[in-house]
């Protein structure tokens, strides 16, 4: 009985001599694995998880901004779609809560993966410096749009740009620094993607604009509907001839969210199903009841089975802009590019350059040239107008109104009495701003 | 470290061979029994100052050599008031007849690994609850709920009303925010799991986390009638020697044991059933005009209420859903008995309960086998085994989003005009307000989860050494807890929130979780001529769990298929966890006559969970108890016990698993993988959290024992807390795990024990536990208030609440931690509310009426601790809550109660059988009586289950139940 005693003491003192080791995680791969001397492969994951990355959070960028804008209204499961977001009986945005959280840290997150990226190409020797500058060119291209969405939310409370460091990140610049910085941001991703080459593929989301210079026109698209924003007409039209517009071509055309039921992928958020009241965008009936007969776009709205209010709010019609969970969402399309023409034109003075872009969406809707005054001021009322059915549910409507001071209850309607249209976004309690 | 054992070990080893003198002894005998003539079995008898002593047998007889020749007899029995008699060679039989004590002074509680204490010479406040306590009212289906309002300083809150469990329980506070906030749990020495495992279920209703399921924890496998007592080390003073696991306290469960003499044969059948404890009620609607108030921009809904009334189709779902009444059934068979050399405990208990929603249950097969044997008489071996397969059907409830699977949730907008039933064809029609139809979704979704799990519990102990005046012990135990936990949950392709989505969900989970532990105590106890006595212990702890969870899911389901093969997307995702520590322990207790008791000791442990997993940190104790009444300057007669008693200690916690890594989490886009930044940022650097706490009282026995008074302050620091900072999302980060914090609990303990009739007809015993804590987060990174650029800014956890909108938790510093925030007029953060109570008062009574009836009652009186009730602003935003609730402002709301929580009467019937020697037969009831000024259905709820902070939050719960039972219980 003794031996076995001296046995047990023997393996308790074994068991104090051995050390416990390093932990290491036995659920995923380690950011340090990729930031030091990263593999082609390794780069290329980083560059899918970016372009997958880049729709979380999407959904709810544009039903925030679209709520707000008075394009839907979103009767789910959460009351503050239809109270926060409409401002109901005075009340302001949250600073902590999903609406604005969800697409501020997805975006975010996007950015950081791309910072990540940028750091690993650094740090490696595995890839060409042709191949580098493409990854970079990507990298650059994908951050400056993120940024892009996150300043369209925030507005006059501008965001924050230098964040690759996170135990030091940068102060938030204003609205107007923000978009310099983001239109030198494309331009750098534009240097880059000329003689570089890509080593990775993206989706088929990206058919037709996957290699570095069709990507290339891509950025420079982004570049155009970010100098828009940023009020520089000039600018716009310096670039827009760069971007892949095409005046007599499909407006359809550009880079796409791709969604699918593969293992792991995600659905089209923004699909709803046919007459399911309890998950739906239902369209508010000023888009009903101001459209003209016969244009094509109203197809994006179908009439509802039954029509029962929540929150007391109510509409005829939901949303049919996406025909299944797994069609695609345009990043930027050639409708878009063709209004942002028009825009700027009319901006610059060249009213009649402005009325012929603005009749190509005309007639793509079916519904003729435009009739109207050719004054400054009756396209600004005619271009808002296509813009809000052309890129309706699509996280346009809130910054087209903002952009002309339209944002406010003299330009969109008060559904129930006591509510409010919000201007901006505030900053995320987070920032501990 | 291996050197400090090495020394501990061979100072041990080297008392064995202390020989001590022989002395002339005389023997003792005699016959011990109660006040009412009957014989005590197992009774301790010692001669005073020496470890001599023995056991009554199971006549009452005992026979015991005594040294020298004079010497002190104690007489000792739980339960039972300590008699202290001399006995000389003149008087060498000695017949004892013990009184009973209702402070239960001569209780053994367990304080160290391998030792135990008297309850006289404790220094802290250590609660104990016996089986009578425990089960003796009402049966109970777990044992974490079998303790609400039995202790002091204990919080225990029930997040989901599902048969099965789903309970918290927090002791003197909150002591963490990540990694685990539950106490340790320790099974006959076996570190058991309390996980909670999520089904995945979220992935079909939306829910934001697994905390949102309502799972049940995995105490609920364990049989509360297979208990003999519960210990609860409620704080660090108490818990130190359990070092680094013990910063939320430490709960050791006892089991039943066999007692030698004839076999013991028990049968007993509970029948009883559920019912909702409280209704919240519908939206009343009379008239057309009173629709078209309630749903003002709704033009159909006036008519479709008056076609709906002319057919007699006016439902109230509340009632359709909640209404059923669960019959539970619980079975149990007892077998003990055996002899001096082996002693056993087998058990066999089925226990069966159907929930208040159709379809919903839980189910518990436990078997037992309780082995004691001597080996020798130095040499004993005990071991306790345990099987349980337990199932639960818990279906959905809680929060959700767009999933159309919750219950409550869906209610919210479910307007009662509408038909949802089934039509001739069997088809559902879709719920035009809402995701989900809860008729199809009670009808035909799954939501359960089985559980095979097996505990086994080995101990050795080893008498080394007896002399009169020492004893030398070595005792190695250890065990292991094996739990294989399947989940599955199924919604139909025709469920309407998965038409043309999802197309049908199966998730399907397998999950393991393994622990195993072992430690080897040396102790020592010596005892001086002059009433000094020493008792020292060193050991080593090591233990290890491996956790291992998978979960698959299928989508784009096979019409009318129900297994994962059959659907076109398949998805798998898998943890795995592991963590191991180890410890060295060391403890001396010098005890004077009984008079003055010292402890002091030290725990080193190492985790693989701290950033550097060899780094050994250190928790020391000290406690000293002075018992005032046995100096002998004392001679109140009326004052039996006055002690004094001081304790500090420290214990720690590590942080989660995962906390110390940056990880990329796959995504993918259209087939292709990808990987994306996690959002949780790791800190390789962390240590654990540590808890200091310093608790001090006094407890009194008075009036020959018929009055008790327990009474105990303590004060808890938490410090290095490990915390889940919300970061800048900016940085691509959501969150990181922290270590500078500090958190101080304060509370008052006040157990009053009494017994204001003790006849041989009547006997009353009273327990009143008053209890409350407050909290205040004293430092969040550097002192002040987010004003120095170094300091934390104050900030909304993440996870733990639905953002300050609503009302959340907000860590900031010189505030309670359980303080619910808003936002004020300006839209700053402000404290609307805090959870914790302002106290809570438990009262147990226990009648004896004659000789047959037994009557007991409890009662749970909890004073404030706010909640913040959203199934609220999901009602009035769907236009269902009640007229009577609408006058309500804001959702945070009076949780106060009070509540009969368990009230049982029982009657013996002897029986002049060969076989049978008695029937018990009773009646009783759980939650009968709640008195709250709460709208919903339980002022006790939380919706983001049992971890971290998340008490106090409501989102459309399982509502809970009350239940009457029928008890019958044969011995034979």
């Amino acid at each position: 009985m003794r031996k076995a005693f001296i046995l047990l003491l023997g393996l308790a003192l074994y068991t104090t001599s051995c050390t416990f080791d390093d932990q290491v995680d036995p659920n995923a791969p380690s950011l340090n694995s990729v930031l030091n001397n990263a593999s082609l492969q390794e780069l290329n994951l980083l560059v899918t998880g970016t372009e997958a990355a880049m729709r979380n959070g999407f959904g709810t960028f544009v039903t925030s901004s679209g709520s707000v804008a008075r394009e839907f209204y979103k009767f789910d499961a959460d009351p503050r779609n239809t109270e926060d977001l409409l401002g109901k009986n005075g009340t302001q945005l949250d600073n902590n809560t999903f609406y604005l959280t969800a697409p501020y840290n997805t975006r975010y997150r996007v950015i950081k993966n791309c910072n990540i990226l940028l750091e690993a190409l650094d740090n490696t020797d595995q890839v060409s410096a042709a191949e580098k500058d493409g990854y970079r060119g990507f990298a650059n291209t994908v951050k400056a749009h993120m940024f892009l969405q996150v300043l369209s939310l925030l507005d006059d409370n501008g965001i924050r740009i230098d964040v690759a460091d996170p135990e030091n990140i940068g102060p938030f610049v204003s609205k107007s620094q923000a978009y310099t910085e983001i239109l030198a941001l494309l331009d750098l991703g534009f240097s880059q993607l000329s003689g570089a080459s890509f080593a990775f593929t993206l989706s088929a989301g990206f058919a037709g604009f996957d290699t570095p210079s069709s990507f290339g026109q891509f950025n420079r698209a982004l570049s155009a509907k970010t100098a828009l924003y940023a009020e520089q007409w000039d600018e716009v039209t310096k670039v827009i001839n760069t971007t892949f517009m095409d005046l007599a071509g499909d407006l359809g055309v550009g880079p796409k969210h791709v969604f699918s039921n593969s293992s792991g992928d995600i659905q089209n958020p923004l699909f709803k199903a046919a007459g399911q009241s309890g998950d739906q965008l239902v369209v508010h009936d000023d888009f009903i009841d101001n459209g003209i007969a016969g244009d094509a776009r109203l197809s994006k709205f179908r009439a509802r089975i039954a029509t029962p209010s929540q929150d007391d709010l109510n509409g005829s019609h939901e949303t049919a802009l996406y025909e299944t969970a797994t069609s695609s969402i345009d990043i930027i399309r050639n409708e878009e590019l063709i209004l942002i023409y028009a825009e700027a034109s009319m901006q610059n003075g060249d009213l009649d350059t402005a009325v012929d872009g603005i009749n190509i969406i005309r007639n793509a809707a079916g519904i003729g040239d435009y009739m109207g005054d050719v004054t400054k001021e009756a396209l600004i009322d005619e271009i808002l107008f296509q813009r809000s059915y052309s890129l309706w549910g699509e996280g346009h409507r809130m910054f087209d109104m903002r952009r002309y001071g339209r944002l406010n209850d003299q330009f969109l309607p008060i559904d129930r009495p006591g509510d409010l249209i919000h201007e901006e976004f505030p900053i995320p309690l987070t920032e501990g701003q | 470290m291996k050197y400090f054992f090495y020394r501990a070990s061979t100072l041990l080893v080297a008392l064995l061979f202390i020989s001590l003198q022989a002395n002339a002894q005389f023997q003792v005998s005699g016959t011990i029994s109660d006040e009412g003539g009957e014989t005590l079995i197992g009774v301790s008898i010692l001669v005073k100052g020496t470890t001599r002593g023995t056991i009554s047998d199971i006549d009452g007889n005992y026979t015991l050599d005594v040294p020298g020749s004079s010497a002190v007899l104690e007489f000792s029995y739980t339960g039972f008031k300590t008699e202290t008699i001399e006995v000389t060679p003149s008087n060498t039989t000695l017949n004892v007849t013990l009184s009973e004590d209702i402070t239960n002074l001569a209780e053994v509680v367990v304080t160290g690994l391998a030792s135990t204490i008297k309850r006289s010479n404790l220094a802290n406040a250590v609660s104990k609850v016996s089986s009578t306590e425990l089960t003796g009212v009402t049966t109970q289906s777990s044992v974490d709920g079998a303790l609400y309002g039995k202790l002091t300083g204990v919080n225990i809150v029930q997040s989901n009303g599902a048969p099965g469990g789903g309970i918290a329980v927090r002791l003197r506070g909150v002591s963490s925010l990540s990694g685990n906030n539950q106490p340790l749990i320790i099974l006959d020495g076996v570190y058991i799991t309390n996980a909670e495992i999520p089904s995945g279920s979220r992935f079909a209703s939306g829910a934001n986390s697994g905390t949102e399921e309502g799972a049940s924890n995995r105490i609920a496998d364990i049989n509360p009638a297979d208990i003999e007592s519960i210990e609860v080390l409620k704080g660090a003073s108490a818990a130190a020697i359990y070092g680094t696991r013990a910063n939320a306290g430490v709960i050791i469960i006892t089991t039943k044991k066999g007692v030698a003499g004839k076999t013991r044969v028990t049968l007993s059948q509970d029948v009883g059933f559920n019912k909702i404890q409280n209704r919240v009620g519908r939206r009343s609607l009379d008239s057309e005009a009173e629709v078209a108030e309630v749903y003002p921009n709704d033009p159909d809904a006036p008519a479709q209420w008056a076609a709906a009334r002319a057919a007699g189709k006016l439902f109230d779902y509340e009632d359709e859903i909640y209404g059923e009444t669960g019959l539970i059934s619980d079975t149990r068979l007892n077998v003990s008995g055996g002899n001096d050399k082996t002693k056993y405990f087998i058990s066999g208990a089925y226990r069966t309960e159907d929930g208040i929603i159709k379809n919903t249950g839980y189910d518990r097969f436990t078997t037992r086998m309780n082995i004691d044997h001597k080996i020798s008489d130095k040499l004993t071996i005990s071991s306790t085994s345990n099987y349980v397969r337990s199932s639960a059907s818990r279906s959905f409830t809680g929060n959700e989003n767009e999933g159309g699977l919750s219950y409550g949730y869906t209610l919210a907008f479910t307007r009662d005009y509408v038909d949802l039933f089934p039509d001739e064809n069997g088809v559902y029609p879709n719920n035009p307000n809402y995701a989900g139809n809860p008729i199809f979704v009670r009808d035909n979704a799954i939501n359960e989860e089985n559980n095979n799990r097996f505990i086994q519990g080995v101990k050795l102990d080893w008498q080394a050494l007896q002399k009169d005046n020492q004893v030398l012990r070595f005792t190695l135990n250890g065990g292991l807890d094996f739990l294989f936990n399947d989940t599955y949950v199924y919604v139909p392709e025709t469920h309407q929130a998965q038409v043309g989505l999802d197309n049908g969900f199966i998730g399907v989970g397998k999950n393991t979780i393994f622990n195993y532990n072992y430690q080897l105590f040396g102790s020592y106890d010596y005892y001086t001529d002059g009433g000094l006595s020493f008792s020292t212990q060193a050991g080593i702890s090591y233990l290890s769990f491996d956790r291992d969870f998978v979960l698959n899911q299928t989508t784009q389901l096979i019409p009318l298929q129900t297994n994962l093969t059959q659907g076109g997307t398949q998805e798998i995702s898998q943890r795995i966890e592991t963590e191991q520590e180890f410890g060295f322990i060391a403890q001396e207790q010098i005890n004077w006559d009984d008079k003055l008791i010292a402890t002091v000791g030290v725990r080193f442990d190492k985790s693989s969970l701290n950033g550097d997993p060899n780094k050994y940190y250190a928790f020391p104790r000290a406690s000293l108890a002075a018992n005032i009444a046995n100096f002998d300057f004392w001679n109140s007669q009326d004052i039996s016990q006055f002690k004094l008693r001081v304790a500090y200690g420290e214990t720690g916690n590590s942080a989660s698993f995962g906390s110390l890594f940056t990880s990329l989490s796959p995504n993918n886009i259209n087939g292709a993988p990808g990987f994306v930044i996690r959002s949780q940022q790791g800190n390789p650097l962390l240590i654990p959290e540590t808890s200091s706490e310093l608790e001090f009282g006094t407890d009194l026995s008075l009036f020959n024992n018929k009055l008790g008074i327990e009474l105990t302050y303590y004060i808890r620091q938490v410090k290095d807390l490990l915390y889940d900072r919300s970061l800048p999302t900016s940085s691509g980060f959501t969150n990181e795990i922290r270590n500078d914090l500090n958190l101080e609990n304060r509370g008052l303990e006040l157990g009053l024990t009494i017994n204001p009739v003790r006849t041989s007809n009547f006997d009353w015993v009273s327990n009143v536990n008053f209890w409350f804590n407050d909290s205040e987060i004293t430092l969040l990174g550097t002192p002040g208030n987010g004003t120095d650029s170094e300091d934390i800014p104050s900030f909304v956890p993440p996870g733990v609440a639905f953002g300050l909108g609503l009302g959340s938790f907000y860590i900031n510093e010189g505030t309670p931690i359980t303080a619910l925030w808003g936002r004020d007029d300006n839209g700053n953060p402000t404290i609307t509310g805090d959870t914790e109570p302002d106290f809570q008062l438990g009262w147990f009574n226990q009648f004896k009426i004659g000789k047959r009836v037994d009557f007991n009652f409890l009662t749970h009186w909890k004073q404030g601790g706010d909640v913040l009730n959203l199934s609220r602003l999901l009602t009035d935003i769907g236009g269902v809550t009640p007229e009577n609730l609408l006058a309500l402002e804001g959702f945070i709301e009076d949780a106060s109660y009070f509540r009969l929580r368990e009230v049982g009467l029982y009657y013996t019937l002897p029986f002049e059988s060969d076989y049978i020697e008695n029937i018990r037969f009773g009646i009783s009831g759980r939650n009968l009586i709640t008195l709250t000024d709460y709208s919903s259905y339980d002022p006790e709820t939380s919706t983001k289950g049992g971890t971290g902070l998340s008490t106090g939050i409501e989102v459309t719960p399982f509502p809970s139940s009350r239940q009457a039972y029928f008890h019958i219980n044969f011995n034979f």
